[in-house]
């Protein structure tokens, strides 16, 4: 801290050391916390489908196998996110996002379509999803831009700024991914408040968005699912009816908690979660992994989960702080809002407390572009950090 | 870095901080807070218990002979995850080894049947052949899914012996299921549903052996069992039967019965008829403790009939067809009768306690006597006049005469107004045991104390006006004249008349009749199992008698069969009175109206050794005419089975035998 509010010590001890390669400077926390929680996702992503696969006959491996693929890919991702200087991304931001746009939309033409969304590109045995990368460069987009006219965000660039996120958004929800649309309106959101948003703008902002999701389910645009989801939220403590009554996504939710109020306090032990097990928790290896955490290894193991991403907010807090430029402060606020709303938003349905959107856990969910573009984003915030002094 | 937009990422790491305290306080309340129920739905979502029963425990006699053990059956189970066209072939082959035993039909229809439990695999045919269950077993490569698996079922060693005391076996009904689904029972099993077998159900069931599996979202079962309650094989009952007095009593019941049906009926007024004697029941009981050692009824049914469910055939024919007289009754207990002249009994116990006749206050019995305002003639069977009678000769003789003076003059003390005394003869019935359960472990009927407010509610039952609810219902002279000498209203069931001379002969216990003498542990290997449980004579209450009344009425019981002028005196001919005196009662009760010529109902009662009493033994035959020709000889074979007298001879040591020589 003493580095910012006083910069000439700074400079005294970075001359005195003589330490200005940005290696020295690595947040090696920040570093081995994504592997230590993709270790354990991985972990339970093997719990909670080898007994299922091997029923069906298949390698009991062959989620983990592919998820250590997508980990693989997500380190060399992380890695070039750190090696290039992150102040080149802030230069070519307008690059960047212009390069995200087609991506998106060509998704919509030529994608495969899975569980309701049209998200995915198929990529020999991968498969690739579009929105999930446009996460991390609509951050550095809005954040670039916000960078350009710091200290003079007036509402004709706020304006500017709210239409280019709502672009990518607006591709997003076109695919019918209700989550991902929901997590870069948050990251921008975010970025925009860190930028300088003034307040009377920000409530017209917000209003706006109200509205917009007012109209969106007025004229029912949403696919009944979706409706049906939040719908399942609202209404779950009068969930009494029987099980073939209810919808799929009560359904989800009652078997989720389920799952997880079976855990106790030490939970059932690995491999050892009845409901786990025997796959009562549809989605349990992707969207429900919090699950498997709750019923193998109890509120021990939950909580410990949550420390772990409190653990990793407050590495990128503290780099949103010392960053020494307004960019990397804004850059890493934005990742830091997608991690937070993320782990928030998929911890808190499992739990009853956050309607149902399909959105991973970061990390621990199976499911490769996810962990490729939480890859990334960590390298960027990493990126940020180590070149503080330089 | 302004300061403006380090207060803004400061706010944006609050709102973080909020967001996952959120997060863990729900994880706290959903793990280990106020959510029990949804871990109980998990778990019960989750896995599923598989029951199978326990062998039942076994039913012995006081001697410990068996009346009622297992014995193994060879079922056919087929797993219920074969595919549809593998289940018909293998249905198929496994009919044509079964024929004709089963069709493909009846196997495919035992699949399919819905009482099975889905988790266990179906079991389409049971108690196989051996020669069937080798023919499968030695190439049960062709037959997938298929396993021979061992059950239990009921044997009965000693045929139809006790089968009313006994009871049967069969598959719980939907309200057994209702009332039993506490204690652990499932559709499709075995549940005791009379007698005995229904009595001591708790006993008998032991504890069935659990086991918990898990299911898949399907319901189907996934792997082996995650818990094993191993249970309990039920407990061994014996009961208080002697099966050997047991046996001989049936026999003397259905000899009886079939001598009845040679003898004429004498209510029938033109042409020649014999009687019909459909049914009639026996009770042998200890007036020292309650327990019941005989207790049979005729016409009886096959237990074994019940193994492995009975047709609804069999059922229907069992209960509703009018010509086999209702088998599954235990007469016993179930059927009421008029009690006639044994009830005399209690008429004597309320004349002399309610001051209406001394013991040894004299009258003449003329035949006949004109009673009430009607001026109606009352008159002794056969109208024969038995001169000067006092309590002990009325007994002997068995005089109505004298007991219809002593009900009418009941009414009168009621007429005028002195309900306690003049309902005498109601007070001392319920006293003896009428007209309530006696607590048997067995159903039972009430049997009836008529009594002014009985006949009142039964007239405005009965009758449509006012008028004729006042007329029927009022309480005549001819109401307690009757009752006197045990007809009208009153009914009784042979165990509570048994039970009420047994608390005479005794002095004065009434005992609580059982059936149940204790409970031993049925997984004990060989040797003598540990009693787990003795049941306990209870008496109901104690009833003072006058002891001079006592001795005046035990004699003239005693006289009934000893006095030339004993209305059971030839039916005792040869009997070694001198060696076992027996006192008892003989009663004829009229059934219906004398047009209608339906034979007497035949009674007796007895109890033996009249100077030590130990034994009471009541026999009673529907529609079988005078009770001394009869019941009594019935009574005679019962009490010669339980003495060891030869028939018609003197026993070697009979009071021995009497004494010490059973247990």
């Amino acid at each position: 801290m003493a580095t910012i509010t006083a910069p000439p010590l700074a400079v005294n001890r970075r001359t005195r050391a003589g330490e200005t390669s940005p290696v020295r400077h690595v947040d090696v926390v920040l570093l081995v916390l994504p592997f230590v929680i993709s270790g354990l996702g991985l972990l339970m992503i093997y719990s909670s489908t080898r007994t299922r696969l091997e029923r069906q006959g298949i390698d009991p491996m062959h989620y983990v196998h592919r998820q250590g693929l997508a980990i693989v890919l997500g380190t060399i991702a992380m890695a070039f996110m750190i090696l290039v200087d992150y102040r080149r991304f802030r230069d070519l931001w307008a690059l960047i996002y212009l390069a995200t746009l087609p991506l998106l939309g060509a998704v919509l033409v030529l994608g495969a379509s899975r569980k309701g969304a049209q998200a995915w590109f198929d990529v020999g045995p991968l498969q690739f999803q579009p929105s999930e990368i446009a996460k991390v460069t609509v951050i550095i987009a809005v954040a670039g831009y916000c960078h350009l006219h710091r200290g003079d965000l007036d509402a004709w660039r706020l304006a500017i700024a709210v239409v280019m996120a709502a672009i990518p958004i607006g591709l997003v929800l076109m695919q019918n991914d209700l989550g991902s649309a929901a997590v870069i309106a948050v990251c921008a959101g975010a970025v925009l408040v860190v930028a300088g948003v003034r307040g009377r703008h920000a409530l017209v902002l917000v209003l706006l968005g109200a509205s917009a999701v007012g109209a969106v389910v007025a004229t029912g645009t949403l696919d009944a699912y979706k409706i049906d989801r939040v719908a399942s939220f609202i209404n779950q403590d009068s969930t009494d009816q029987p099980a073939w009554e209810q919808s799929q996504a009560e359904y989800n939710l009652e078997q989720a908690q389920s799952a997880i109020a079976t855990g106790g306090f030490s939970g059932s032990g690995l491999f050892n979660g009845t409901m786990t097990k025997n796959a009562f928790v549809p989605e349990q290896h992707t969207d429900f992994i919090f699950t498997v955490v709750g019923e193998e290894f109890g509120f021990v193991g939950g909580a410990s989960v949550i420390a772990l991403y409190a653990l990793l907010m407050w590495r990128l807090w503290r780099i949103a702080l010392l960053s020494s430029d307004f960019f990397g402060t804004l850059v890493t606020v934005g990742v830091l809002a997608m991690f937070a709303f993320q782990v928030f938003e998929n911890i808190g349905m499992t739990l009853g407390i956050m309607p149902i959107t399909g959105l991973p856990l970061p990390f621990m969910s199976y499911g490769g572009s996810a962990a490729i573009a939480s890859f990334a984003a960590i390298g960027l915030a990493i990126n940020v950090h180590m070149r503080r002094f330089s | 870095m302004s300061d403006n937009s380090r207060v803004r990422v400061a706010i944006v790491g609050v709102v973080i901080v909020a967001l996952f305290c959120a997060l863990l306080a729900r994880l706290w309340f959903l793990q280990m807070g106020a959510e029990e129920a949804l871990k109980v739905e998990a778990v019960a979502r989750a896995t599923r218990v598989v029951q199978t029963e326990s062998p039942r425990g076994r039913i012995l006699d006081r001697n410990g002979v068996v009346l009622v053990d297992n014995r193994a059956a060879w079922a056919i189970t087929v797993d219920r995850q074969l595919d549809n066209d593998t289940r018909d072939l293998v249905l198929g082959q496994l009919a044509e080894v079964l024929a004709p035993q089963y069709t493909i039909e009846q196997l495919a229809a035992n699949f399919d049947d819905l009482r099975q439990s889905p988790l266990k695999p179906a079991i389409v045919a049971v108690d196989v052949d051996e020669k069937s269950r080798v023919a499968i077993l030695e190439h049960i490569e062709d037959y997938p899914g298929t396993r021979v698996q061992k059950l239990t079922v009921r044997r009965y060693p000693n045929g139809q012996v006790a089968a009313h005391v006994l009871g049967y076996v069969g598959e719980i009904s939907d309200e057994q299921l209702q009332a039993h689904r506490a204690d652990g029972y499932l559709e499709g099993e075995a549940i005791g549903k009379a007698g005995a077998e229904r009595a001591f159900e708790s006993d008998l069931r032991g504890e069935p052996r659990r086991e918990t599996v898990e299911v898949d979202p399907t319901g189907l079962p996934v792997g082996p069992p995650v818990d094993v309650d191993p249970g309990r094989i039920g407990n061994d009952v014996y009961l208080t039967i002697d099966s050997n007095w047991q046996a001989a009593t049936e026999v003397a019941l259905a000899q009886g019965i079939e001598s009845a049906r040679n003898i004429q009926n004498e209510n029938v007024v033109t042409g020649y008829k014999e009687l019909e004697a459909p049914a009639g029941a026996v009770v042998a009981m200890d007036v020292t403790d309650g327990s019941v050692v005989a207790m049979a009824s005729f016409p009886t049914y096959d237990p074994a009939q019940f193994i492995d469910g009975i047709s609804q055939t069999e059922w229907t024919d069992l209960n509703d067809n009018l010509a086999r007289h209702q088998p599954l009754v235990n007469r016993a207990t179930q059927g009421a009768y008029s009690p006639g002249s044994t009830f005399k009994l209690v008429s004597s116990l309320a004349m002399t306690r309610y001051g209406v006749r001394s013991a040894n206050e004299w009258m003449t019995d003329r035949g006949f006597v004109v009673l009430g305002a009607d001026k109606r003639r009352y008159s002794n069977a056969g109208s024969n006049a038995l001169g000067r009678v006092n309590l002990r000769s009325a007994i002997t003789k068995s005089s109505d005469v004298y007991f219809y003076t002593g009900g009418e003059e009941f009414w009168q003390i009621w007429k005028a107004g002195d309900v306690d005394r003049g309902l005498g003869l109601q007070t001392t019935a319920a006293e003896m045991g009428f007209g309530a359960s006696t607590g048997v472990e067995l159903d039972e009927a009430k049997g009836t104390i008529p009594d002014p407010d009985w006949k009142q509610e039964l007239a405005n039952a009965i009758h449509p006006t006012e008028e004729l609810r006042r007329e029927h219902g009022a309480w005549y002279p001819a109401d307690d004249i009757l009752m006197a000498i045990g007809q009208g209203g009153m009914s009784v069931t042979p165990l509570q008349l048994a039970n009420a001379y047994a608390a005479f002969a005794n002095g004065g216990t009434l005992w609580q009749p059982r059936i149940q003498l204790d409970v031993r542990d049925g997984a004990a290997a060989e040797g003598t199992p540990s009693v787990l449980r003795t049941v306990a004579p209870t008496p109901i209450r104690t009833i003072t008698f006058d002891g001079s009344v006592r001795a005046e009425m035990l004699a003239g019981f005693e006289g009934v069969t000893e006095s030339r002028a004993g209305t059971a005196y030839q039916a005792f001919a040869g009997f070694p009175l001198d060696q076992i005196p027996v006192a008892g009662k003989t009663g004829t009760a009229q059934v219906g109206a004398r047009s209608e010529g339906k034979g007497d109902t035949s009674l007796f009662a007895a109890y033996f050794p009249a100077n030590a009493p130990k034994y009471v033994v009541v026999a009673v035959v529907e529609e079988g005419g005078r009770g001394a020709s009869v019941a009594a000889p019935i009574v005679r074979r019962v009490i010669e089975a339980i003495t060891g007298v030869q028939p018609g001879l003197v026993g070697p040591s009979p009071v021995e035998a009497l004494d010490g020589g059973r247990d």
